[in-house]
């Protein structure tokens, strides 16, 4: 179990990042055993229900709580299509395991996945929109699953400090109501790095055995050093504030593709990218809603170099708009214009395509737009604003 | 296991100690700038350590509902309170007027402030309105706060004056706290002026 952490402020955008770095996949010290004995270990079976009267079954009957709590969630995403598919998933890298396992995804734009040791795994959006293909997602699934099937969460229970630690944990937060939020938790209930170091081991196996391509698990890390690095310099994912234990992110990056060795496997990313369809622009607007636009700009370009698509140049040059620096408003205007001549451009690339016509006093330009974008959407929340500005536009 | 105790007790004391709570009533001016009136009961926050820019008020508590006040923000400066930057590393951005912003680009300002802890932030209706005694802007958000869950709706208004910002957002959850206390929280946005 692990997760992303946050103290009730305005999350640290670099601390998020790192976090998702340090908490969600890891690796260390797993590089000298050959790769087919790996593969060729068989899992553990399925888990009873451990007793209610045990440590475990007390963290058991937390978690169910917790996961009654998530289903009631607005930011969990209600798609029977995208739980298929991610079952799906599950079943082929953890096998019968799968019966017991739950993927729960949450509308959150930042890079995190959590597993509980109830079996409740939760996949937050930000994640799923950075992954680029189905054995990178399957690379943050596997570790997840390889921290229950060694049953981390149960090694932490019995280490007496832990205890000792989450017993207060429950008492200062449970009596205010914030024991609903199990990144809080799980911050208090993280791993230590030899779990990380397993559960990337097991991962990797875990891919293996599923025929997906394990050299896809390290770009994972890559990916994110790059947004890290705007805020983190040069430096980025060597420190962790919150987890001294684990290991630096280009170390595990770089472990973990020494792990996978000259790989081979699945990595389409059809499927992924159909399921992910209705909501990708949704999800893109929450990440430009971040206001990170530095580190949105990065992950916008890297998905612009797999596929060029409307929703990616709308958001690219949404964030160009409303960064608004120096070169920023061509780089706007070419996105934005690119995006609209597309057949499945959002409508409010017109809208934006408006506002910055306007801004560069292109009165022409603007009134077009802003009369296409009220044709498409005439019930435009902010129609009221837009008609105004036609009004002074037209004067 | 006692040191952890002991720690958190007195953070946790430390915490309540510094907070106070002010009645507000009258006619109160904030930052000597913005003036209003109140006839209902609010309470400003004073809340320990906190440097944000704004003024806060709640009548429920902050968890419920809250009022915000921003007072005169000169261009340049930031509408939420600056993160600190990681060692050998810069600084989150946070939201920052600078004079000359189009009136979309005001709102978006409060919409990146509500949504930059992973809350879902919608924008609703945004229409040209009265603030702060001259011509400003209202608009409406659904929020669906990420640390509790709870769905709140909220309204903002902003107005730039003499190059400075002014605005007001309020808050409070879309089930029966909207209802009741919006009505209180635009009786005093009503009355806000700008003393020159």
């Amino acid at each position: 179990m692990d997760a992303d952490q946050h103290d009730g402020q305005p999350l640290n955008r670099r601390a998020w990042l790192r976090s998702g770095c340090a908490q969600c996949l890891a690796l260390a010290a797993w590089v000298s055993q050959p790769a087919a004995a790996q593969t060729a270990e068989p899992l553990p079976g399925r888990f009873a229900k451990p007793a209610p009267d045990t440590d475990e079954g007390g963290i058991w009957a937390l978690m169910d709580r917790e996961e009654t709590r998530l289903r009631r969630s607005p930011f969990v995403v209600r798609d029977d299509k995208l739980r298929a598919y991610l079952n799906n998933m599950v079943c082929r890298l953890g096998g019968e395991h799968c019966a017991d396992v739950r993927v729960h995804v949450v509308r959150t734009p930042l890079f995190n996945a959590t597993m509980a040791p109830n079996g409740m795994m939760q996949i937050w959006s930000g994640l799923l929109l950075r992954v680029e293909n189905e054995a990178q997602l399957a690379a943050v699934v596997s570790h997840e699953l390889a921290h229950y099937l060694e049953r981390h969460a149960l090694e932490q229970l019995q280490d007496a400090k832990s205890r000792s630690a989450f017993a207060q944990f429950i008492g200062v937060f449970g009596a205010v109501g914030a024991l609903a939020q199990l990144g809080l938790l799980a911050g208090a209930f993280a791993f230590s790095r030899e779990q990380e170091s397993r559960a990337d081991r097991l991962g990797v196996r875990l891919m293996q055995r599923a025929s997906y391509d394990p050299t896809e698990a390290a770009k994972v890390w890559d990916n994110l050093l790059g947004e890290l690095k705007v805020t983190g310099g040069e430096e980025a994912g060597q420190r962790s504030p919150m987890f001294a234990t684990h290991p630096a992110v280009a170390n595990r990056r770089d472990t973990l593709a020494e792990l996978a060795g000259a790989g081979g496997g699945d990595r389409s990313n059809e499927g992924l990218r159909a399921v992910l369809a209705p909501h990708r622009n949704h999800w893109l607007q929450d990440e430009v809603k971040r206001g990170q636009y530095e580190e949105s700009l990065v992950l916008f370009n890297r998905l612009l170099q797999q596929r060029a698509e409307a929703a990616l140049l709308f958001s690219r040059g949404e964030v160009y708009r409303l960064r608004a620096g120096a070169d920023d408003v061509p780089r706007a205007l070419q996105d934005l214009q690119s995006a609209a001549a597309m057949p499945d451009a959002p409508h409010e690339v017109h809208r934006s395509l408006a506002l910055l016509h306007r801004q560069r006093e292109d009165r022409a330009a603007a009134v077009q737009a802003f009369e296409r974008y009220l044709q498409l959407a005439p019930g435009a929340s902010d129609a009221p604003l837009i008609e105004r500005y036609l009004s002074e536009l037209k004067s | 296991m006692k040191t952890w105790a002991t720690v958190l007790l007195l953070a946790a004391l430390a915490g309540c100690a510094s907070t106070s709570i002010e009645q507000v009533d009258g006619e109160r001016a904030l930052d000597d700038s913005l003036v209003v009136r109140v006839d209902s009961a609010w309470n400003k926050m004073n809340l320990p350590g906190s440097k944000e820019p704004y003024e806060t008020w709640t009548q429920e508590g902050l968890t419920l509902d809250h009022l915000r006040f921003w007072s005169g923000v000169p261009s340049g400066q930031a509408i939420a309170q600056p993160a600190s930057a990681p060692a050998g590393g810069v600084a989150p951005r946070v939201p920052t007027f600078v004079s000359g912003m189009s009136p979309e680009q005001l709102v978006q300002l409060f919409e990146v402030l509500y949504a930059s802890d992973g809350s879902l932030v919608t924008m609703g209706r945004v229409a040209p309105a009265r603030f702060a005694g001259g011509d400003g802007l209202r608009f409406e958000f659904d929020w669906v706060r990420k640390e509790d869950d709870v769905q709140l709706k909220g309204v903002g208004w902003l107005a730039v004056r003499q190059g400075k910002l002014y605005a007001a957002t309020f808050a409070a959850p879309r089930l029966h706290f909207f209802g009741r206390l919006y009505p209180q929280a635009q009786a005093v946005i009503d009355t806000a002026t700008v003393r020159p």
